[in-house]
């Protein structure tokens, strides 16, 4: 009988994972919103079927109810531009697929992304919900970005082709002025292929770069370009005049100096807060203050992390907290974390809004507190934990046991 | 009377040579200068300063609310509540925290600066896998913009260290976190010398792959072990060269030899080892190394697994200085826990530190510290502010064995404070005044003690 009713209760739960269709209400929240709508107090939001349905609706309907008791609500932080899933070990070159010299522009990491990589759950624990992972091959192009959720369950790769990426800026070998023009040649003669050749019936299908470069032209897909150097910014606000295209800076080290010239062009930064060195001679006046100038410039900035910013995507939340320290206001840095990453890589996320994607975060205080942690996480509408390997290495060495260690699972 | 004339002359030469060499023929005793590139380091021009009503966090386990500190000729004077001093200039901290100078046991400045171009590659010399002749303080670049943001975080003194690709990587070298002209206008004075060891995957893959010894882990042991042997021989010589010129004997000197002078150090108990070790059995092995050689195993860095032997580590008395989360960028980093530091600091007698290893983070260690701190409260521990920022003070003072003088605010210790704009614990803390000796070497609302490096002077 004992093991009948556990048996039971298993299948009960596992219908409880398994049913995506569940409707799970909040209430009682603090909803920070990441939209026009700020924060929203008392406030409630229903999700279900993967989306958020309904925020302070007049009556709660909901298979699950969920009493916040007040805590503050945000949406699922949005990491970008690191390899999550690519690479296990740094160091370990078979558990990484993320890098390749030959790569070019055709390099996309969708069929490589291990959503079982113990980063994923790790991730986790810094209300990261979604990521946009890249590749980084040797080529004029770096390759592709591609967006994908960390519920760690398999086939999480929302959008395979979310932008392409390069670099333009200080070079090991070489000049930087071969490489841009190299990418002027290489967007004009695509478009006058494109306009020379008419149409006909039995055309060869196009190729995937061909593709590539279309949607690129057409300003369709995202190209973001990593650099730093303010003038080599300016350059790329003529590149994205010339040719019309979706352009995002990535790194802009000192994208503040030409932050009015970028409002402008309406380009967007995704930078690291906490850049503040002059790595090279590119970044001679890297600033604390670069996110909070840009922002009071009326420029899009979006937060990815520094260094090692695959393993520490966790920590984005305290970047984004050491931006407000440096004088950036805390709405403009949780859209940085969650609103502007998804409107720069179109992604329907990032807002507690209704018809966005149901990834929603219970926090224990200020998101962006080293004090804070995550409550509790839903990624698509379903629940998910926080624990990871780490917590089972921590519970191992912190219980006492009359057996050796191995034996404490 | 024949037998006896020789015998007579032999006797009288004897005594003549004897003589000979007392008053003019015994060589001058060889001694080796120990401090050939001795700290010129000054403190600033300082006035007393009354700092009063803060929060403080002395370094020594205690937090004190709404008290004040006198700084008097570079010292602390007095700490404690109501200290009333008249003419002397008085900081209102009310609402501000104050901690000691915040020390780095693991930072590269100088030698791997901004910017880090090929030129300024200066941190390792992976020439050798012993290369424990080198002295890192050769390496420093005083003008490295990472030591005036670092100070911007509260940062007065940090051990520059060589690199870890070697076995024995070299001297480390202690700064005071002054603007300096010269290496030897930081140099701590009196801080003993560090001798940077590494164990694991640096030196065997780096010498592995020239198809140089060691190529294995096993190899890396062998190499410590032949060093440490060689280098008993070394100062068995050289003790036995002391001993013989003191009983008044002439002996011959040992030939001198840079890198067994660093090994000797270590043995004779004046150079400290610190050593870049990541994983649990290796540390345990190290630790067995140097009860095999007779000298104490020091600091272990980076220790991802230190908390799997944290028993150990105590027994031993060895400091542990690791990184909150650091992890996955190679194997031995893998087993990471973001409470390893708390772990470690659990045990009785332990030193546990939280260590940067990076221009970035020794801008934020009590944001690092932080992290430690509310990730294991979160698991369980019950860790205050008071206990958790000695990781970054007087544990770090201990494993550079300058605790004597610095790493928390006790009366007569060297007045290196730093005064935040709140807890020092937030992600939102910032320190706003720094002091090294008793003098503001940094306020954050005050141009004139912010200083600029050479190289960023002037840049358009």
């Amino acid at each position: 009988m004992k093991l009948f009713s556990k048996t039971l209760l298993a299948i009960a739960l596992c219908s409880m994972t398994n049913a995506y269709a569940q409707s799970i209400a909040i209430t009682n929240a603090t909803l920070h919103t990441a939209s026009d709508e700020g924060v929203l107090t008392q406030a409630s939001l229903v999700m279900d079927d993967g989306k958020i349905i309904a925020i302070n609706p007049a009556k709660i309907d909901a298979d699950v109810v969920i009493d916040a008791k007040g805590a503050i609500v945000t949406p699922g932080l949005i990491g970008s531009l690191n390899q999550l899933g690519l690479v296990e070990v740094g160091a370990v070159a078979s558990s990484r697929d993320g890098r390749d010299k030959d790569a070019d522009i055709s390099f996309n990491g969708e069929t490589a992304f291990n959503p079982k990589s113990s980063v994923v759950a790790y991730s986790r624990k810094g209300g990261i919900t979604r990521d946009v992972i890249m590749t980084s091959g040797g080529s004029l192009f770096l390759g592709q970005a591609s967006l994908v959720e960390l519920t760690g369950e398999f086939n999480s790769v929302i959008t395979p082709t979310s932008a392409v990426v390069m670099e333009f800026g200080a070079q090991k070998k070489g000049s930087r002025a071969l490489k841009l023009q190299q990418l002027v040649d290489e967007l004009t003669e695509h478009q006058q292929q494109s306009s020379e050749k008419p149409p006909k019936k039995k055309q060869a299908p196009l190729s995937n770069k061909a593709k590539l470069l279309n949607q690129l032209l057409a300003g369709t897909l995202p190209l973001i370009i990593k650099t730093d150097r303010a003038q080599d910014i300016l350059h790329l606000i003529k590149l994205k005049q010339q040719f019309n295209l979706d352009i995002s800076i990535a790194g802009g080290a000192e994208a503040w100096r030409v932050a009015p010239q970028l409002a402008e062009a309406d380009i967007a930064v995704i930078l690291s807060p906490l850049q503040n060195l002059p790595g090279n001679f590119d970044s001679l006046h890297a600033s604390m203050e670069n996110a909070s100038r840009l922002d009071k410039t009326g420029v899009q900035i979006a937060f990815t992390v520094v260094g090692d910013a695959t393993h520490n995507l966790y920590q984005l939340r305290f970047d984004a907290g050491n931006a407000i320290a440096n004088g950036l206001n805390p709405a403009s840095a949780l859209k940085a974390v969650t609103y502007n990453v998804a409107d720069i890589f179109n992604i329907d996320a990032g807002q507690l809004a209704v018809d966005k994607a149901a990834d929603v975060v219970i926090w224990s205080g200020d998101p962006f507190e080293l004090s804070t942690h995550v409550e509790r996480i839903f990624i698509g509408g379903k629940e998910y934990s926080t624990q990871s390997r780490h917590d089972k290495l921590r519970q191992r060495y912190t219980t006492d046991s009359q057996m050796p260690r191995a034996y404490t699972k | 009377m024949m037998k006896c004339v020789p015998s007579f002359l032999l006797v009288s030469l004897a005594i003549g040579l004897t003589a000979c060499n007392q008053a003019s023929e015994k060589d001058s005793k060889v001694n080796i200068n120990k401090d050939p590139y001795p700290s010129t380091y000054q403190a600033l021009a300082a006035k007393p300063i009354l700092i009063k009503n803060a929060t403080i966090l002395t370094g020594t386990g205690e937090q004190l609310d709404n008290a004040d500190i006198w700084l008097v000729d570079g010292k602390i004077k007095q700490i404690g509540q109501n200290i009333e001093v008249s003419n002397i200039q008085i900081i209102d901290a009310k609402g501000k925290w104050i901690t000691p100078g915040i020390i780095d046991v693991h930072s590269h400045l100088g030698a791997y600066p901004s910017p880090s171009v090929e030129s300024h590659q200066d941190g390792n010399e992976m020439t050798n896998p012993n290369t424990s002749r080198v002295w890192v303080e050769h390496s420093v670049w005083p003008q490295d913009p990472g030591f005036d943001t670092a100070r911007a975080g509260g940062v007065t003194s940090l051990q520059i260290l060589p690199g870890s690709a070697n076995l024995f990587g070299g001297r480390g070298v202690t700064l005071k976190n002054v603007p300096s002209t010269t290496m030897q206008g930081m140099k701590f004075p009196q801080a003993p010398y560090g001798l940077k060891m590494a164990c694991g995957e640096n030196p065997k893959n780096v010498y592995g792959g020239q198809h140089i010894a060691p190529s294995t882990r096993m190899g890396n042991m062998a190499g410590y072990r032949e060093a440490w042997a060689e280098a008993t021989e070394y100062k068995r010589e050289w003790d036995k060269y002391e001993r013989d010129y003191a009983a008044g004997l002439n002996p011959t000197p040992p030939q001198r030899d840079l890198t067994h002078d660093t090994l000797r150090g270590v043995l004779d108990g004046e150079i400290l080892i610190h050593n870049h070790c990541y994983k649990a059995e290796e540390m345990a092995m190290m630790i067995d190394l140097s009860k095999e050689f007779g000298y104490h195993a020091g600091t272990f860095h980076h220790g991802v697994e230190a908390y799997k032997i944290a028993d150990l580590l105590a027994e031993n008395g060895s400091c542990a200085a690791l990184w909150p989360d650091w992890w996955g960028f190679k194997m031995e980093a893998y087993d990471m826990v973001p409470e390893n530091v708390a772990i470690v600091d659990a045990v009785k007698n332990s030193c546990a530190i939280v260590h940067s290893d990076s221009a970035d983070t020794i801008q934020r260690l009590n944001q690092e510290a932080a992290k430690v701190m509310y990730s294991a409260n979160q698991s369980g521990f019950d860790i205050d502010e008071a206990h958790a920022i000695r990781w970054i003070t007087s544990n770090a003072a201990k494993s550079l064995g300058i605790d004597d003088v610095t790493g928390d605010l006790s009366v007569n210790k060297q007045a290196d404070v730093v005064m935040w704009n709140m807890n020092p614990f937030s992600v939102y803390a910032q320190a706003e005044q720094v002091f090294v000796d008793g003098a503001k070497v940094f306020d954050r609302h005050d141009e004139q003690y912010q200083a600029v490096s050479d190289f960023l002077l002037g840049q358009q």
